[in-house]
């Protein structure tokens, strides 16, 4: 309510000019010639003044509005262009993790194989030698070690990726929630 | 006569009126939450003003934007600059400052121009 007074308030001489003249009307000084001619005057300089305002104020307002709405197309287009960009950059982000998490599971798969060759020659080979003696099984036991490591590394690889995708996550949360505290 | 000078800020514009020398200027943003309140003093010291100018006045308004109310303002301002004017004599130029990409901003000061029939000059401000 005080708002809107004080928004009224600007149109305060408006008002009283409106007052005055309504007063004349009233008053029998309307039937004196010399005095209806003043206020008629004074009427007429008073509306003159509302209409260039108006006038002014119409084509302001609707200029403004006119930039308001280039504005907002502009930038409409700019969230879109960076909505683009966002999602350019999460699927950049997502390469670069998948690619650190395949370095990081090759690395960690390649000491098991070594850790597991290793094994196999000093353990499991003299028992082989010793006990069965037959090559084909000391080789099945290194071709399973082999083709053990890709499937191994797929595992390895993706139990990395969800644990980095969730710490990105828990990150990302902990940002919203500083963010909606602030 | 004394100056009338008011500090701008984020919602109103800065004020130098300078009896003196007959500069006035107008800058910054107008959005005030009472544009009667702010406005009001400007106009009482531009009837004072009125009343013994300088042989030359010039108001520089280089305003970056302004709100409706104040735009009722600023055409009262510039009426009561014409006042002026009807002083034997006197001179009055409108100095309409705006930044050279806001093309709407000078279009308002041809508006005001055009309702006021005083003379203005347009400076575009390189940003």
């Amino acid at each position: 309510m005080a708002k809107r007074q004080r928004k009224e308030n600007i149109y305060h001489k408006e008002k009283a000019n409106l007052v005055r003249t309504k007063e004349f009307l009233e008053s029998g000084e309307i039937n004196q010639l010399d005095k209806s001619v003043d206020e008629l005057k004074n009427l007429s300089d008073n509306y003159e003044e509302l209409l260039d305002q108006t006038v002014l104020i119409t084509r302001i307002s609707d200029r403004l509005q006119k930039k308001l709405d280039k504005t907002n197309d502009k930038l409409q287009h700019l969230n879109d262009q960076l909505n683009d960009k966002n999602i350019e950059l999460q699927n950049t982000i997502d390469d670069l993790v998948k690619a650190k998490a395949g370095r990081k599971a090759t690395t960690i798969v390649f000491v098991f194989a070594l850790v597991l060759f290793v094994f196999s020659e000093a353990l499991i080979e003299p028992y082989i030698d010793s006990y069965a003696n037959n090559i084909y099984l000391s080789l099945s036991i290194k071709a399973v070690i082999a083709m053990s490591i890709k499937p191994l590394e797929m595992l390895v690889e993706d139990s990395i990726l969800k644990a980095a995708r969730k710490s990105t996550m828990q990150a990302r949360q902990e940002k919203e929630n500083a963010e909606v505290s602030t | 006569m004394e100056k009338l000078i008011i500090e701008g800020t984020k919602q109103s514009p800065y004020v130098d009126f300078n009896a003196e020398t007959g500069k006035l200027e107008l800058s910054g943003r107008s959005i005030p939450e009472n544009s009667f309140e702010f406005y009001n003093p400007l106009l009482e010291w531009l009837g004072e003003y009125a009343k013994s100018p300088q042989s030359e006045t010039v108001l520089k308004v280089y305003l970056e934007y302004f709100n409706t109310s104040s735009s009722k303002y600023i055409l009262e301002v510039l009426k009561k600059l014409k006042e002026v004017l009807k002083s034997n004599g006197a001179q009055v130029k409108v100095d309409w400052c705006y930044d050279e990409d806001d093309e709407e901003m000078m279009e308002t000061g041809e508006d005001y121009e055009d309702v006021t029939g005083l003379e203005f000059d347009y400076h575009e401000i390189e940003e």
